[in-house]
């Protein structure tokens, strides 16, 4: 394959170093939330976390060489793939925590439902690139979209792993509200959503609507939800204007924070780095972000700017909710800081990700072949 | 900005602006909220939150389950839990724990008694979670300790369920023992269920059936006061008992054959012929699997581990001997089914057989005369078999011995069964690159040479015989219960195969082992019993050499060179309920050495059958008595 010259020139060097950078703090932070645990399990978790984050460096290095029209012709493969795998889980899958979510994959742990965040976006967005309408979208034209979306959807809920089931309605909202929907559509849209969300209850088992009642009043569970965000919150809170320091996090070190090398890394950064800390990181994010919607922004065609705006927002959504959960200020449900929290799926879906969204700046000059 | 028009199919750049503005303006302002949520954790509430995150009061802590409790066939209690106490220290800032230390120490010198705690290497920064300091402590400790609570900061005493072998030796090969899990089976763990501290079962049926009895741990929420004493709970979700294991074993037999074996070292194993069912399981020298309660001492454990009688080692399942004079069953058993012999064949026997240039001699110097195969197995007269072996040879005997179930485990619901070993031509060529010589078959007719059976296939090997010829799978387990009686899982009887022998042929051989106990000049005379009902074999397996081992149990081993004493029999003829395998290790002869242990084990069920029966039988009252009179 001849390398176009533009193709480097105009590589988006600002958005691969902020991923670096972020992923570097996110590593450090590992390695402290794994510090002092006699518990051997944690031992290497920074050690994979880097291996992790090199294979998601390899895999967006693969992504970059191919343009992303060429990639978005395998979309519904790819989305059809992913799907098949949730299938997967559901029947053969490992549980852990009560829930559902793992399949052995080439010896590894793999979370198929991480994989589904991206694919999801990559069909709609093929999808709308087919399907070009005049003005803005009625109901009857997202029949097609609304089945993308409901099949995953359903799977995931069954596991149950509500906090996906969550960050893909609030994708999906956003992405829906980009290319645009008639008010009335919306309207009628959200009324039938919210008739069918109780009609789906009957069709739930009696630990599902357990783990379901669990989720939406944490009191029920005294040990678990509540006790995490007092804890979290204690800890958040102890670190005060410029934290414990490195590795210092009494809350960390003596193990009163739950999960707290995944979900709730965020607490154990802000606990040993403090105010100052936690806003340097957000605005890191922010700068990710709004860099990531730039490139939206300024892409080339629709298929495009639809794959960037729904990962930008992908990205924006988890960080919005895992730091509202670990703050106290949202319900506790599963969902990873991107690039911070520790996990194999996530970083290397996000990674792939990142490098659709490299893709998409690099060849934003670029004409059709 | 216009090239791209054309390219958005007709859609308004100005209306994608317009929606990027509005996306930038609601990224911004929820970033902006979680730094203002973070302004208000971190530097109004900041103060108050490290007060509370130095002080921190409230804590998880793990609710260990109950153990399942295990049962004999009768509901005799044989493994139960009780409390142990541990001493914790929970740290703090504001605490020493070497202070803690030193304090408990003078506490407990002032009763003459003993702290002593390996103290944990301080974390790098004096941050670490709550210590054990000592495990299972006395009641005497537990009353110090509770008295002085407000002197001892820091200090506070945890209850956990340990478990409780009641005639801890008696079962310990059959119930195994608990200890917490390793690293190693951490690692295995993919469930998630175990983590550090947890109790698992380390062998027998406490390994085998650990799914069963650990139950789930439960968890409490508990405040703790600046003193670390515990002054509220806050929440609470209760732990799952473990299911209850209902065994097959009689803990009378099993009482019986434990001390009959009297700190000697062998094994019995009582099965009922009719189902597999293990009505006792003995092996010693054994252990007391209390001592593994809260983590063994390592002065016991080189004591146990090192001793050259291997009291860990389960001998009924796990120790391979030579079968003796017991294997020429399986000779005959062949002989007569393969048409090589009838039972009129004789051989004359005058105490020794030619062959070649070597010499095998009978046990009788002087020799049995001429026999027919009835008396070869009553007398076990060793000519008669080398000559009928001969017959048969090696790869025929192989395959009658794989039917009887030897050679191979049986499947006994217990880890680390061991398979014995059945030679044939091909394995001494793999093994060896050697060819089988004669010589060696004739050896075999006697259960000398290669082969090696367990206790537990030897009795199966002759129960199948008693029972008609059904190979049962050997099973402990009968059923399994749940805290409150329901019957979660009941264990069927297995058939894993047949002898394949003819009925004609079975009752020739059950005739010549009924000989054998009751017959004049029968090795096994020391079981004949007023009912004539016991029938079995002799054995007596000869030991060509052990290594020169040091024993701190010197009495285990009286005669290094000694033979093995082997007998295995079943009683009543017809329809026999019990069978028996008796393995005496150097002991000397079956007939004199195993089988009185035997026959102590044949009149203790029947003994118990008959008062069994006599009390189902309701007494008579007055009034039937007096009918009974005038009837007369």
């Amino acid at each position: 394959m001849k390398i176009d010259r533009r193709l480097l020139f105009n590589f988006d060097w600002t958005l691969l170093f902020l991923i670096l950078a972020i992923s570097l703090v996110g590593l450090l932070n590992i390695y402290s939330a794994g510090y002092s645990l006699d518990n051997f399990r944690q031992e290497t978790l920074y050690l994979k976390q880097t291996q992790w984050i090199f294979i998601g460096l390899a895999l967006m290095g693969i992504i970059i060489c191919f343009d992303y029209r060429f990639i978005c012709r395998f979309a519904y493969v790819i989305y059809a793939a992913s799907v098949l795998l949730l299938v997967l889980v559901s029947l053969y899958g490992y549980a852990t925590h009560g829930s559902q979510r793992w399949i052995i994959l080439g010896g590894f742990f793999f979370q198929p439902s991480e994989l589904v965040k991206l694919s999801i976006i990559i069909a709609l967005a093929k999808y709308f690139d087919d399907h070009i309408i005049e003005g803005r979208y009625k109901l009857r034209e997202l029949y097609i979209p609304f089945l993308i979306v409901v099949v995953p959807f359903l799977f995931i809920l069954k596991q149950p792993d509500l906090g996906t089931a969550l960050i893909l309605m609030f994708l999906i909202l956003s992405i829906t509200f980009f290319i645009g929907i008639e008010w009335k559509s919306l309207i009628l849209a959200c009324t039938g959503g919210m008739i069918l969300i109780p009609l789906s209850w009957l069709f739930l088992r009696d630990y599902q609507k357990e783990r379901v009642m669990t989720f939406f009043n944490p009191e029920n569970d005294p040990l678990g939800s509540g006790y995490h965000i007092l804890q979290s919150i204690i800890a958040v809170g102890s670190g005060g204007i410029f934290g414990k320091g490195y590795l210092k996090g009494t809350q960390t070190q003596l193990k009163f924070l739950p999960v707290q090398q995944t979900d709730f890394v965020f607490s154990v950064f802000a606990e040993e780095w403090g105010f100052i800390g936690g806003v340097v990181l957000v605005a890191m994010f922010l700068i990710l972000i709004l860099w990531c919607m730039k490139i939206a922004m300024h892409s080339r065609d629709l298929l495009g700017m639809l794959i960037s705006f729904g990962i930008t927002m992908l990205v924006f959504w988890e960080v919005f909710i895992n730091v509202g959960m670990v703050l106290g200020m949202l319900p506790v449900v599963g969902i990873p800081l991107p690039f911070l929290s520790y996990g194999g799926s996530s970083m290397v879906v996000l990674m792939a990700a990142m490098g659709l969204l490299l893709n998409v700046s690099m060849r934003r000059f670029i004409l059709y072949p | 900005m216009s090239e791209n028009h054309s390219r958005l199919n007709g859609h308004e750049p100005g209306d994608f602006r317009k929606k990027f503005k509005i996306a930038f303006a609601i990224v911004s302002i929820m970033l902006a909220i979680l730094i203002m949520r973070m302004w208000h954790l971190q530097v109004i509430r900041g103060d108050e939150l490290t007060q509370r995150s130095e002080n921190n009061s409230v804590r998880l802590r793990k609710i260990k389950p109950l153990r399942g409790v295990i049962l004999d066939t009768n509901g005799q209690v044989l493994v139960d839990n009780q409390p142990s106490f541990d001493i914790i220290f929970v740290p703090n800032r504001n605490r020493n724990i070497d202070e803690a230390a030193y304090r408990l120490r003078q506490l407990f010198a002032t009763r003459s008694l003993t702290f002593s705690a390996d103290l944990p290497a301080l974390g790098k920064r004096g941050w670490f979670p709550p210590v054990k300091l000592e495990k299972n402590i006395s009641m005497e400790k537990l009353a110090i300790v509770e008295t002085h609570a407000s002197d001892l900061p820091g200090i506070t005493i945890d209850v956990v369920p340990i478990r409780q072998y009641l005639n801890g030796e008696m079962v310990a090969h059959i119930i195994g023992y608990t200890g917490e899990v390793s690293r190693e089976e951490l690692k295995k763990d993919m469930s998630g269920d175990f983590s550090v501290g947890d109790i698992t079962g380390k062998d027998g049926l406490e390994k085998q059936l650990d799914q069963y009895l650990k139950g789930k741990s439960g968890a409490e929420q508990v405040e703790v006061n600046v003193l670390g004493k515990e002054v509220k709970v806050i929440g609470k979700i209760e732990p799952v008992s473990g299911y209850n294991v209902v065994l097959t074993v009689d803990a009378h037999l099993q009482k019986v054959a434990w001390e009959a074996l009297q700190d000697r070292a062998g094994s019995v194993v009582v099965i009922d012929p009719r189902d597999g069912a293990v009505l006792a399981l003995a092996s010693s020298p054994a252990f007391d699997p209390n001592l593994f309660n809260g983590g063994i001492s390592a002065e016991d454990w080189d004591d146990l581990s090192n001793d050259s009688s291997h009291p860990m080692g389960n001998r009924a399942i796990a120790g391979q001997y030579p079968p003796g004079s017991t294997y020429k069953l399986i000779v005959a058993a062949a002989a007569l089914e393969e048409g090589l012999i009838t039972p009129d064949t004789a051989f004359n026997c005058n105490g020794s057989f030619q062959f070649g240039n070597r010499t095998f001699k009978c046990w009788q110097k002087h020799g049995h005369g001429r026999v027919n195969l009835h008396r070869a197995i009553v007398e076990s007269c060793d000519v008669y078999f080398y000559n009928v072996g001969k017959l048969v040879g090696v790869d025929k005997l192989a395959e009658y011995a794989r039917r009887f179930g030897l050679g191979q485990p049986t499947g006994i619901d217990l880890p680390r069964e061991k398979s014995g070993l059945i030679p044939t031509r091909q394995w001494k060529q793999q093994r060896f690159k050697e060819t089988w010589q004669l010589g060696e078959t004739i050896s075999l007719s006697i259960g000398q040479g290669f082969n090696l059976v367990t206790p537990i296939q030897l009795v199966n090997a002759y129960a199948s015989l008693a029972n008609g010829g059904t190979i049962y799978q050997p099973r402990l387990v009968k059923r399994i219960e749940t805290a409150d009686g329901r019957v979660l899982k009941a264990f069927e009887p297995q058939q894993k195969g047949s002898i394949g022998l003819s009925e004609k042929n079975i009752e020739i051989l059950k005739y010549g082992l009924w000989g054998v106990v009751n017959e004049g000049g029968g090795t096994g005379h020391a079981l004949k019993r007023r009912e004539e009902d016991v029938s079995g074999k002799t054995g007596t397996a000869q030991v060509v050499s052990l290594p020169d081992e040091k024993s701190r149990r010197r009495k285990y081993i009286a005669s290094k060179h000694g033979d093995h004493a082997l007998f295995v029999c079943y009683a009543p003829y017809e329809n026999p309920e019990i069978a028996i395998a008796v393995i005496m290790e150097h002991a000397g002869h079956g007939g004199s050495a195993a089988a009185p242990i035997a026959r102590k084990i044949i009149d203790a069920y029947f003994e118990g059958k008959n008062s069994a029966n006599k009390k189902s039988q309701p007494p008579l009252t007055v009034s039937q008595k007096s009918q009974a009179g005038n009837n007369r």
